[in-house]
């Protein structure tokens, strides 16, 4: 936590207060419905932050994320119902599986013009959904096509078995991901590798010249954010214990992801988070209260919002909002505790 | 072998209509350096307005070219005026400019949902004249349709390439996507271009949306297959090689077709995609790119 040290004890002090909060969350909404729809933010929120260590420090448009997220709900579901092994375990594995296909992938296309990784993720993304729908049985693991996989509610299940009656330990362990990925986000963002990935997505030619291997770190970044995305992936399929590909393997998930990073703020640690707090809501509102009468309007108002972002905060949401917080919140709240020194921290992250 | 024949030139009619979308892909690649994800949506709106032209009028839907062409003509040069430009300005300077290419994803969602709403998600097929119309040649069974379909294509293509060698936009067209800063040197107005290469480039959609009608169903997702086949061909053919895309259009469509009579049709999908990930192994560049461009 040496990253909370450095920040002024105002920022600490809100920070440790919404920890707090959050974990307090699930005595205060009880009613399940409510507590999916924060899960389902979470989830989100964690989905485009691993997103963010490709798509937002290493300069290239990853279109094709939900491949990954079908990797690991596939892998870890096809191993529990194959051989029973915990879907933990097979989280692990799914994880190292989506690592190995986003190398694949990242391989040639990380070092040509970011165009041409951006239409490479969405041929994987769109291949692996039109295979999965095709495919019923691959030596002993039972796809069952566009059927999905259903995985069946066991009484009193142990813990390793990774489902729970109640939607309270989804909440704690999805926030637990969430938190373990900004930390890491972090933690990469004032590395050297961080520092290599910032200078290659600029200016890749001045970075190759000063013996920066470009491709190289953007490759790593890679890994990192398919392992991650890939985990993402085995949790939705133990929280819904049902998948299919068109749920979790179409390209509207991959763009959702993208969209929600790139309106939120990418290349920031807090900026997909932001993203999903504005947008999941949007969504499932219209989706909830008009989707009968107005099919794919949360779409039009993803889409209209997107546009009208990037032409005026092209660096996404958090931009303005930090200014506000560093400007406004923080010495208003400084002054009401009588504090003299403002402070106004350069980054409030 | 007749079946096969059949097929190959089956393939060769419905890859000539796929190249035609991609040559406005790359068209607007090659002079904007910005791959156009709104492309396959500008050829949905197309497709809607020749089918509604064919349904409410009845005319021939070869003569609903002489609309839709010039109204996407008109669409793609407003949108890359009003939408696309201002974003575009801010960061021309850029080696690659990824916000406007995440507008291009933007626009896309927009049209595709908003056809959503306005015409609801049912597939729609338009009677004509030529609709299921077969023609017999040596036992071998043509589509009328996909033959005057793949004829006018061809002919699109090949008057779009000798514009762009010999007429006077052509040769700024040219001269912007070689070099930005000698071509407005030269007295060439960028904007301008851009404006033109854009409304060109969806004036393809809209010839490959008026040929579609007559056997194809239009709903509103249906650009993204079409989208996803021209990214497919403009890089097989290299990113902004008009000649590049044409024949990578008919790659495309041979292997579709001469695919479907060994497996079911939706494992050709699955073929492409990766037949597309090995030339991005093997030659990055494409059939005919450019060193430069990738």
């Amino acid at each position: 936590m040496t990253f909370l040290s450095g920040q002024p004890p105002m920022v600490r002090n809100l920070t440790l207060l919404l920890l707090a909060g959050l974990f307090l969350l699930p005595t205060v909404v009880t009613s399940p419905s409510m507590l999916q729809i924060i899960i389902l933010i979470i989830f989100y929120a964690y989905l485009t932050s691993s997103w963010n260590f490709v798509g937002g420090f290493a300069g290239v448009l990853p279109l094709g994320h939900s491949a990954f997220v079908g990797i690991g709900a596939y892998t870890s579901t096809l191993l529990y119902l194959t051989w029973g092994v915990s879907p933990w375990i097979g989280m692990l594995v799914g994880g190292l599986l989506a690592s190995l296909v986003g190398l694949i992938i990242g391989l040639p296309t990380l070092k040509l013009r970011g165009a041409y990784f951006a239409l490479a993720t969405i041929a994987v993304g769109e291949g692996l959904r039109v295979l999965v729908e095709n495919v019923e049985k691959v030596g002993p693991f039972e796809v069952r096509g566009p059927k999905g996989l259903l995985i069946n509610l066991v009484e009193d299940a142990p813990l390793s078995a990774f489902q729970f009656q109640s939607k309270v330990p989804y909440y704690y362990i999805i926030l637990v991901m969430l938190l373990a990925v900004l930390y890491l986000t972090h933690r990469m963002m004032n590395s050297k590798v961080g520092y290599y990935l910032a200078a290659g997505g600029e200016e890749p030619e001045a970075a190759e010249a000063l013996g920066i291997k470009v491709s190289r770190y953007k490759l790593i970044a890679m890994a990192i954010s398919c392992f991650l995305t890939a985990i993402g992936g085995s949790f939705y399929a133990q929280m819904f214990l049902y998948i299919y590909p068109k749920s979790i393997m179409g390209l509207e998930l991959s763009y959702e992801i993208a969209f929600i990073a790139l309106i939120g703020g990418r290349g920031t640690i807090l900026g997909p988070v932001i993203g999903a707090l504005l947008l999941r809501p949007v969504s499932d509102l219209t989706r909830i209260y008009l989707s009968s009468a107005l099919p794919g309007l949360h779409l039009v108002i993803f889409g209209l919002v997107l546009i009208v972002v990037m032409r005026y905060q092209p660096k996404g949401l958090i931009v303005p909002l930090r200014h506000l917080f560093n400007r406004h919140i923080i010495p208003f709240l400084s002054r009401k505790n009588g504090k003299s020194d403002p402070v106004a921290p350069q980054k409030s992250e | 072998m007749l079946g096969f024949i059949e097929s190959l030139l089956n393939g060769i009619l419905m890859g000539s209509i796929y190249g035609l979308t991609a040559v406005g892909l790359t068209l607007i690649f090659g002079v904007m350096k910005v791959i156009n994800f709104a492309h396959g949506s500008i050829l949905m709106v197309g497709m809607y307005a020749a089918y509604w032209c064919v349904k409410l009028t009845g005319m021939n839907p070869y003569l609903t070219l002489l609309i839709v062409v010039p109204f996407l003509f008109c669409f793609g040069y407003a949108l890359q005026r009003y939408v696309i430009k201002p974003i575009f300005d801010a960061e021309k300077d850029v080696r690659e400019p990824i916000t406007v290419i995440i507008v291009t994803t933007g626009i896309w969602y927009v049209l595709d949902n908003l056809a959503m709403i306005f015409f609801g998600a049912e597939y729609r097929v338009v009677q004509t004249s030529v609709t299921g119309k077969m023609i017999e040649f040596h036992e071998m069974y043509f589509s009328v349709a996909k033959l005057i379909g793949g004829g006018i294509t061809l002919l699109c293509g090949v008057y779009l390439f000798w514009f762009l060698k010999h007429s006077r936009t052509g040769k700024a067209i040219r001269a912007t996507s070689l070099d930005r800063e000698a071509a407005t040197l030269m007295g060439v107005n960028q904007s301008q271009i851009y404006n033109i290469a854009f409304g060109l480039g969806s004036a393809c959609c809209g010839v490959a949306a008026c040929v579609l009608i007559p056997f194809y169903y239009v709903y509103p997702t249906v650009g993204v297959p079409f989208d996803i086949k021209a990214f497919v061909i403009v890089v097989l053919g290299g990113l902004g090689s008009i000649p590049g895309a044409i024949l990578g259009g008919i790659i495309i469509g041979i292997i579709e077709t001469v695919g479907a009579q060994f497996m079911a049709a939706t494992w050709t999908e699955l073929l492409v995609y990766g037949f597309f990930l090995l030339v991005l192994f093997v030659k990055p560049s494409g059939l005919f790119g450019l060193r430069q461009d990738y």
